[in-house]
């Protein structure tokens, strides 16, 4: 399995907050902020419209977990197709000022021993869990021997 | 930012890790992303927490800032092996100063889906007062 990896936005990237800031903290940031921008290299790819995955696996299935704050559970699509797994959420304008709708989405090229049907997704507390099982010849077997 | 440290060392008096505080209680956080929006009587601040549940969120409101400490509630089940991971175990931790420019005892919060919602009443005297004239 290959993947491009999702980095966390730094804090160059986050907006910077509108309250209570001195005059002094904010030279301490801005000349972080200004070093960061040159500094940058095309070291970190950017993340557009992604948004970080884990992935696990145990004896019978393999898990994938991400992160996807503040969705509705019908925006949220999971499909199987072709060996690979896509995620995709999407987010209506939740007001007149606020940017475009967005879409958000991430594939996962799936090991070979991964079964496209029974796939389980669900969504708690900001995080879609998607269970896919194995398929029977790759679980773990364990034959006992008669000795006669 | 090491060379500038050294010339004008008041600058390096605030350690801040790349992604976010260093708590000592709390070992290693994670600052999570935010934004905040101002209307004319209110801040909304909204915090992405995802895999955090209302009884991991601890938010602490002091006369001059506020912090929100939210620990992951989710750990890896026994038998699960790591395949590839991108997200962090660490606490998110987020601290704001408002100055008292906010009503501390008005604080209102919501949890849903992974993100926190605040809303955090102006205090009277920072609102714009219309003064009419006798």
């Amino acid at each position: 399995m290959r993947y491009i990896r999702y980095n966390y936005p730094t804090r160059q990237s986050l907006p910077v907050a509108a309250f209570g800031r001195g005059a002094w903290n904010g030279l301490d940031s801005e000349i972080n902020r200004l070093f960061n921008a040159a500094l940058a290299g095309t070291t970190r790819a950017p993340n557009g419209s992604r948004f970080p995955v884990d992935v696990y696996q145990d004896e019978n299935s393999l898990h994938v977990r991400a992160e996807l704050p503040g969705f509705k559970r019908d925006t949220i699509k999971v499909e199987v197709v072709n060996g690979y797994l896509t995620l995709e959420a999407s987010r209506e304008r939740p007001d007149e000022k606020a940017p475009r709708a967005a879409t958000f989405n991430r594939s996962i090229a799936l090991p070979d021993d991964v079964k496209a049907d029974g796939v389980s997704a669900a969504y708690v507390d900001g995080i879609l869990s998607v269970t896919l099982p194995k398929k029977e010849e790759a679980k773990p077997r364990k034959i006992s021997v008669a000795v006669k | 930012m090491n060379f500038i440290n050294s010339l004008i060392p008041s600058l390096s008096r605030d350690p801040v890790v790349s992604h976010g505080h260093r708590d000592e209680a709390l070992g290693p956080t994670l600052q999570p992303r935010y934004e905040i929006k101002e209307t004319e009587d209110a801040f909304g601040l909204s915090v992405d927490l995802p895999g955090v549940t209302k009884k991991d969120l601890e938010i602490t409101a002091e006369a001059e800032s506020l912090r929100i400490v939210g620990r992951r509630s989710w750990s890896r089940p026994e038998g699960w092996t790591v395949s590839y991971r991108e997200t962090s175990d660490e606490t998110y931790l987020l601290e704001l100063d408002h100055d008292n420019t906010v009503n501390a005892d008005k604080i209102h919060a919501e949890l849903s889906d992974g993100v926190l919602r605040l809303s955090l009443p102006k205090a009277e005297a920072i609102k714009p007062r219309r003064i009419e004239v006798a």
